[in-house]
């Protein structure tokens, strides 16, 4: 992998590592090994698929609440600079096989360039939701309400539900109609939603991370003239995999956690 | 065993060059085209199945992204293998994890 | 050992009248000691074995603190014990008592069963058996070392500094909600070894697929390689899912917020399915390379082909992809669905098959064959004795009816340490006992190690048997105090640890003694077919001088056909050389 590759000297690597025998072999057990990794995240992604799953069957209105509370229009823009980066790296892949440096270099950057921009859209989508207090948590605070007789009391509710219900009623239309059918039981549990929201989006960002991390890192050895030798193509395409599969996770993440609401063009302006 | 002759090992002889340009840029347009699909989905108010569609179009792109951009078409056989075991594993889960969650109700007694 | 030679000299000319294969021909470094450059010597000092991409040095870096991680879980389980020992509690106060059995059970599962074979023998020899320089990921196989360190020193530090009272299975809410200890900074723990043990199997499994050597199909694995390929199936699959069930822990932990506490919404079951979809597989990670080992050992001292070679590959996979679909018999009182846990019920069963299929290939094994009673094969008996008992009080605790009686009680206790213990631990010695010759050149006492082997099968015994009438009659599991009248059951219990316990500081004695005053062993001293034997001990650091060739399946000890013809013949020769042994 490209982490295995040295830091500096590299014309004096030789591109066939000791323990193989020839490049094929090299190339079929890099490319493996990354498929492999793959696997395992994939299954580590559907551990959290699986528990969203099984509580959104349980609540299927508090899931439908939260969605629609979250902004749908930073996530759309995302999806598509994700998918633009997926596209870039694949041409990377192809400049460093055909040995065109300056192309390969070129769309590493743009490859860096539009996870970064994701990641800063991402930064203010978090800021807005804390902004707008929809932080799960254990803080309380007392509400006006009836009990099942109709008497007023002053009901303990979190802070969250009282958050959500503002929200919800400032974006006005359908998100309003949906709070107002619910409960504040309902509210408080919509926090569940919101804790895979961020469990999600949070382990995606953290993928991103260390995929710009190892990009920025290709980008240096590039730089440097590691991939003269154009065999060295496969550690490209081996990160490129990794990027692939980031943009998969988040094809599913969108509809799930965006789009699991009721949204209206209106909030756009 | 010094009588044998050693024959070459041959590794994925099957394995192609990365895909051209015109190929990603396709590629590319088809899954941006899918997502605009799924966004106006998204956006509008279909009710229960809204959340099966989303999904559909989101297992179509995740094909279209494991098959074309990662370059799953001219793999081998193991590296199908293993795309789809990461598959069957994860229904795995699901399936068995989903079906307590939709039969918990049931009373045998 | 000049008897033997002279009679593996005899051995030799009949071996090519007979037709044996060529890997039968006793290799002509017997005599000549270790080589002059091996893994060992040809580079010195700290950093040449903490920078090391040698595979084999990286299976010497995991027995080390493996030994140690055993002995502290070793001592653990001997306090709780002893604390059993009286009705009312002996030397623990309460809160230590669950201190102690959680730490008992954690580091052996995480830091030991799990890693312990595919560390040290899986590194070690799988690349030897299949004709490789190396792992395919070398740097990635010393990261993996290095990350296993990390965790398990994070495990031990939040075990000795406020301790874990969950039990191994971390269930909340009453991990997540009410327990004083430290769950999260063990939660990390166990998180971060498996992610060592998710990159160890895909070392393995990029080396089995595209690093074996010419002529090396298959057909031709050797099953151990086979199994650590079965075993490292189920890491890279199950693994994750507990890293996903521990970081939804640790949030819940941290945020106080509801995803498994039942109070805020959340479902106590939902851990449960994703904490049993690895952990239930992950006996299997722990089981299945002991039972790899045996195939090594039994074939070579009972002098026989492996009875069903196919049979027993395939029933290892078919142990990793049965082992993912019955999890939920963890699960049938804590409130799964009542059909779900049918389903469940039914599918355990299958289990039982594969593993049936292997245990009779092995007594099929031992049927005719030649067989000699070093202190490997002694263990390998004791594990197929043992195995078998903890195997079938499975299915008592496989079937949904028996399993309401018996779920949670000591029986249960007494099965998966038949399995762990008696199956995993015998493997783990056996497979020490017989690779030691090859890892370090030298030969350990004959006569020490098989007393070792017989007391700790007595010992064991004597530990374990109790515990399923006490279980049977309803004691449960995990609680400090007990009725007076299991007490002589306990003490029979405690009674059999400690003749336990010192069964197993004795390897520990004498294979260290080994080092230093045992003779070498040659490059095969048990006349062991397989690539790996025939390198010289200690190998060489590229393992072989030149790439070799296969042209054998792995356990041709003697041609059948031929075999049976002149049987009269081959008796002979065989029985005068194990004499000579």
């Amino acid at each position: 992998m490209a982490t295995n590759a040295p830091h500096e000297g590299e014309s004096r690597e030789p591109i066939v590592a000791h323990h193989f025998n020839n490049i094929r072999q090299q190339h079929a057990s890099v490319r493996f090994g990354m498929w492999i990794f793959l696997v395992t995240e994939v299954l580590f992604f559907g551990g959290v698929l699986c528990a969203y799953a099984a509580t959104r069957i349980w609540y299927p209105k508090e899931f439908e609440a939260g969605s629609t509370a979250l902004n749908p229009f930073i996530a759309s823009i995302n999806t598509f600079l994700l998918l633009t980066s997926s596209f870039t790296i694949t041409l990377a892949i192809r400049a460093a096989y055909k040995g065109q440096h300056t192309g390969l270099r070129l769309w590493l950057a743009s490859t860096i360039v539009l996870g970064t921009v994701f990641l800063g859209f991402k930064a203010r989508e978090y800021y807005g939701d804390y902004e707008e207090g929809l932080i799960p948590g254990p803080l309380k605070t007392q509400v006006d309400d009836v009990d099942t007789n109709g008497k007023p009391i002053l009901r303990e509710v979190s802070v969250f539900a009282v958050n959500l219900k503002h929200v919800l009623e400032h974006k006005g239309g359908k998100a309003k109609e949906i709070s107002d059918k619910m409960t504040w039981n309902e509210r408080d549990r919509t926090q569940i939603f919101f804790v895979f929201y961020y469990g999600m989006t949070g382990l995606h960002v953290l993928h991103m991370i260390v995929g710009i991390g190892l990009l920025i890192w290709q980008l240096l050895l590039a730089q440097l003239g590691f991939f003269k030798p154009t065999e060295r193509f496969i550690y490209i395409e081996v990160m490129s995999l990794y990027w692939h599969f980031v943009d998969l996770v988040w094809i599913f993440l969108f509809p799930l956690l965006y789009m699991a609401g009721k949204h209206s063009m209106d909030g756009i302006f | 065993m010094s009588d044998h002759v050693q024959k070459p090992i041959v590794f994925e002889q099957d394995h192609a060059e990365p895909a051209s340009v015109a190929t990603s840029t396709l590629t590319f347009l088809f899954l941006a085209g899918l997502s605009c699909l799924a966004m106006m989905i998204g956006f509008t108010d279909l009710g229960a199945v809204k959340v099966w569609i989303s999904l559909g179009i989101a297992c179509v792109q995740g094909i279209i992204l494991t098959v074309f951009f990662m370059d799953l078409r001219h793999a081998d056989k193991l590296t199908w293998l293993t795309a789809m075991a990461a598959v069957f594993w994860t229904f795995l889960l699901f399936l068995f994890t989903l079906t307590d969650y939709l039969t918990r109700h049931y009373y045998a007694f | 050992m000049a008897t033997s030679t002279a009679a593996t000299e005899n051995l030799t000319e009949s071996v090519l009248e007979l037709d044996y294969t060529p890997q039968m021909a006793p290799p002509v470094t017997d005599l000549d000691g270790p080589p002059k450059v091996h893994y060992l010597n040809h580079s010195f000092g700290w950093l040449s074995w903490l920078l090391t991409v040698d595979h084999k040095r990286i299976g010497i870096l995991y027995l080390i603190p493996l030994t140690i991680f055993f002995m502290c879980g070793g001592i653990a389980a001997g306090l709780v014990r002893l604390n059993l020992i009286q009705p009312y509690g002996a030397i623990l106060e309460l809160d230590q008592y669950n201190k102690a059995f959680t730490a008992h059970g954690t580091i052996m599962l995480f830091l030991f069963l799990i890693p312990v074979i595919p560390g040290v023998l899986g590194n070690f020899f799988v690349p030897m058996m299949i004709g490789a320089k190396d792992m395919a990921f070398p740097k990635l196989n010393l990261a993996s070392w290095y990350v296993w360190m990390a965790g398990a020193m994070f495990f031990i530090a939040a075990l000795l500094f406020g301790g874990l009272d969950t039990g191994w299975t971390f269930y909340p809410p009453y991990s997540s909600k009410y327990s004083h200890t430290n769950v999260l900074a063990a939660g990390l723990g166990v998180f971060i070894t498996g992610f060592s043990s998710i990159l160890t199997g895909l070392n393995i499994i990029a080396t089995v697929h595209k690093m074996r050597a010419p002529g090396m199909t298959w057909g031709r694995l050797p099953l151990f390689v086979w199994a650590m390929y079965a075993t490292s199936i189920i890491q890279i699959l199950a693994t994750p899912v507990l890293a996903m069930a521990v970081c939804l822990l640790a949030t819940e932990r941290i945020f106080q917020v509801g995803i498994f506490d039942p109070t805020l919404g959340g479902d106590p079951l939902l851990f449960q399915h994703l904490f049993w979809y690895y952990s239930h597989p992950a006996v299997y990670i722990m089981i299945l390379p002991g039972m790899g080992v045996i195939n090594e050992v039994i074939t070579c001292f009972s002098r026989k082909n492996i009875f069903g070679y196919k049979a027993v590959a395939w029933s290892s996979v078919g142990i990793a992809v049965v082992g993912f679909l019955v999890w939920g018999h963890h699960m049938f009182l804590s409130g799964q669905g009542i059909y779900l846990g049918l389903v469940f019920s039914v599918l355990t069963m299958l289990v039982a098959i594969p593993s049936a299929v292997k245990v009779f290939n092995w007594t099929a094994t031992l049927y005719g064959g030649q067989i000699t009673y070093e202190a490997p094969m002694l263990f390998v008996i004791g594990f197929i004795v043992l195995f078998t008992i903890g195997g079938l009080t499975g299915l008592f605790l496989g079937i949904i009816g028996t399993d309401i009686h018996l779920h949670d009680t000591y029986f249960v206790i007494a099965h998966f340490h038949f399995t762990m213990v008696g199956g995993m631990m015998f493997a783990w010695q056996a497979g020490l006992h017989f690779y030691w010759p090859k890892m370090t050149g030298k030969m350990y006492s004959d006569f020490w190690s098989r007393m070792a082997a017989v007391i700790m099968l007595v010992g064991f015994s004597l530990t374990f048997l109790p515990q399923f009438i006490a279980g049977y009659h309803g004691l449960p599991r995990r609680y400090p105090y007990y009725p007076v009248e299991f007490q002589m059951m306990n003490i029979l219990s405690t009674a059999g640890a400690t003749i336990q316990g010192f069964g197993y500081l004795m390897p520990a004695v004498y294979l260290p003694l080994s080092l230093f005053f045992g003779r070498n062993a040659g490059a095969n001293p048990w006349r062991a077919t397989g690539l790996e034997w025939q390198t010289p001990s200690p190998p060489t650091p590229h393992n072989f001088e030149e790439l070799p060739i296969v042209t054998h399946a792995p356990y041709e000890y003697a041609l059948p056909s031929k075999y049976n013809l002149e049987s009269g013949h081959a008796y002979e020769v065989t029985k005068g050389e194990s004499g000579g042994h």
